[in-house]
């Protein structure tokens, strides 16, 4: 893959319009996210918030109302962009009359890939989500933990390079949790990106090392997760902050939380700080303040989400 | 090809798991199996052997006997086969528009238009082939119980799966607005009705007392499929042996499926799941 960035969204919108009053509810407004390929990327968001639809519109199960999404380059509308992705839904709903091996290839024959090597890799992926002796039972007998992992093993059947995973661990005991997060983290420096959506804060804390928190539709916060949660850091509000300043701010590992004119600026170091404020001020925003932090994800999601009702 | 045979393949499990494929091969078998029954009856078996016997004397024709008889059951089983055809898959829509499957489905490197293309020749092909089982059985018991084998009568199973398929785009039209099997099938059966009704207007057009309705009823009868006048045809063809308009009903009703399925498609593309 040549692009730069696994996902690209520039301004995406969603707006659901109800059948007969024809009433306006926006879902998502205006995010434009950028995910570099091969991280582990966290999409926070209080349920509701619009993270599903977010990739809905990603896999081009939700059409977007305004905006765009592109996978590695491509318009995610494209059927072909889809063939790298591997998705795990949320409240999944596998055909219970698959057997695990046959619901294995079903989705992977969907993904094109050939037979010989799909009778390969179920029994490969099978074992690696410890479901091996479970291949040949009908997956109506499977529990929610189960299921779990077998739409893990499904999502990664055609070797993916973006593995976008809805609550992937939603309603899965600890036991089940654990082996999920160890299966992900085999991922690491493989070079496949992981796109993982929850409202658990903990999961996305101690897997992801980029975040973005939505809320209400809109994104309020998106950065490094070393950089948000440095044991000490700055945080710099401003405003009338010019959109291509706040671009070329994203590039320097700032993270970045806006509401209406305000701005929240989360740096990990004195240099970062101070070369945050020269660039606002060159282009011509207005410090309102800066103070030392010190963070945790919850603290940060909180004020996040905080920062609109405060704007 | 390997989505497309993936997609018909699961339709087939689906239908297998769901009891439908055995449910219509049951009940097509119980059918056979009364068929087999009514021939051995004494009366049958008589009258098809005075028959023979009468034959001898030219007094009864026993070929237009079994024609007829041939044309009788072939309309049944297209009558037949195509009701319970509609009921066995008016689910089959339904449930892959499910929220958590969709989407996953959706997820894939496939067009919309070939998801649904798959599911569609999936219902198609488990109906097919229950019409061949159920037509081509009939047809060797009356053929060994007559010695007279009429081979116009398999005509009933390109007839019946053609307007199965034509009559499964309304199907899958209803199934993909409004996700509902009991819709689809209330759908489906009401214009066969109708249809069968429009197709009466050589008696009905007479009874009609101004232009503008005659027009409206010929205009309805083009646009829907011609279920009674198909069976008609096959009818004729078997029975008298003659050319009959069998082509008209084909392709106007061909055409209304073309219509509805494009319209399904389209559908489909534009909703969000």
């Amino acid at each position: 893959m040549n692009a730069e960035y696994a996902i690209e969204t520039d301004s995406l919108a969603k707006v659901y319009r109800t059948r007969f009053r024809g009433r306006q509810l926006r879902a998502v407004s205006d995010v434009t996210l950028r995910v570099p390929q091969g991280v582990k990327f966290g999409l926070l968001g209080q349920n509701g918030a619009g993270k599903t639809t977010f990739v809905k519109m990603l896999l081009s199960a939700v059409h977007p109302s305004a905006g765009s999404a592109r996978l590695f380059g491509r318009e995610a509308s494209e059927p072909e962009a889809r063939r790298p992705v591997g998705y795990l839904p949320e409240n999944h709903r596998f055909p219970t009359y698959f057997t695990g091996r046959g619901m294995l290839d079903f989705y992977a024959a969907l993904s094109g890939v050939p037979a010989r090597e799909r009778a390969l890799r179920i029994v490969e992926l099978l074992q690696l989500v410890g479901l091996q002796d479970w291949g040949d039972v009908r997956i109506k007998k499977y529990s929610k933990g189960m299921l779990q992992r077998l739409g893990l093993a499904q999502a990664l059947m055609h070797r993916p390079q973006l593995l976008i995973l809805d609550e992937p661990t939603d309603g899965v005991d600890p036991v089940g949790r654990r082996h999920i997060r160890d299966v992900l983290n085999n991922l690491t420096g493989t070079g496949v990106t992981v796109f993982l959506n929850s409202h658990l804060l903990s999961e996305v804390e101690s897997f992801c090392d980029y975040v973005a928190i939505l809320h209400k539709g809109t994104l309020v916060l998106e950065g490094k997760m070393s950089t948000l949660l440095a044991g000490r850091g700055y945080r710099i509000s401003a405003a009338q902050v010019p959109e291509n300043a706040l671009l070329k701010l994203r590039s320097l590992d700032a993270a970045i939380a806006s509401a209406g004119e305000l701005v929240e600026i989360n740096v990990a170091t004195r240099e970062q700080a101070n070369r945050i404020i020269d660039e606002i001020r060159a282009a011509g925003g207005l410090i309102e303040s800066v103070a030392a932090s010190n963070s945790s994800l919850e603290e940060v999601f909180m004020r996040a989400t905080a920062v609109e009702k405060a704007a | 090809m390997t989505v497309l045979n993936a997609l018909i393949s699961d339709t087939f499990q689906e239908a297998r798991a769901r009891w439908l494929f055995w449910g219509l091969f049951g009940l097509s078998t119980l059918l056979i199996c009364i068929f087999l029954f009514v021939l051995k009856i004494d009366l049958v078996a008589g009258a098809i052997s005075i028959m023979g016997i009468e034959r001898t004397q030219h007094a009864l024709d026993i070929t237009r006997f079994v024609r007829n008889s041939y044309a009788f059951v072939s309309v049944f089983l297209y009558v037949w086969g195509t009701l319970l055809a509609i009921f066995a898959s008016s689910g089959l829509i339904p449930s892959v528009l499910e929220p958590g499957r969709i989407s996953l489905l959706l997820s894939k490197p496939i067009t919309r238009p070939m998801l649904l293309l798959g599911r569609y020749l999936g219902n198609v092909l488990v109906v097919a082939l229950n019409d061949v089982y159920l037509i081509v059985s009939i047809w060797i018991i009356i053929g060994i119980k007559t010695g007279i084998w009429e081979r116009r009568f398999l005509l009933a199973i390109p007839e019946s799966v053609l307007m199965f398929a034509v009559l499964l785009c309304v199907v899958v039209l209803v199934g993909v607005i409004f996700e509902s099997a009991a819709l689809a099938v209330m759908v489906t059966v009401g214009l066969m009705f109708i249809s069968t009704l429009l197709a009466q207007r050589a008696y009905v057009l007479k009874m009609l007392d101004s232009e503008w309705s005659r027009n409206l009823w010929r205009v309805l009868y083009w646009i829907v499929p011609k279920v009674y006048d198909l069976a008609n045809a096959m009818k004729q063809i078997i029975v008298f042996d003659r050319q009959a308009d069998w082509w008209t009903p084909i392709w106007t009703s061909a055409i209304f499926g073309a219509v509805v399925l494009a319209g399904a498609v389209r559908i489909f593309q534009k909703r969000d799941f």
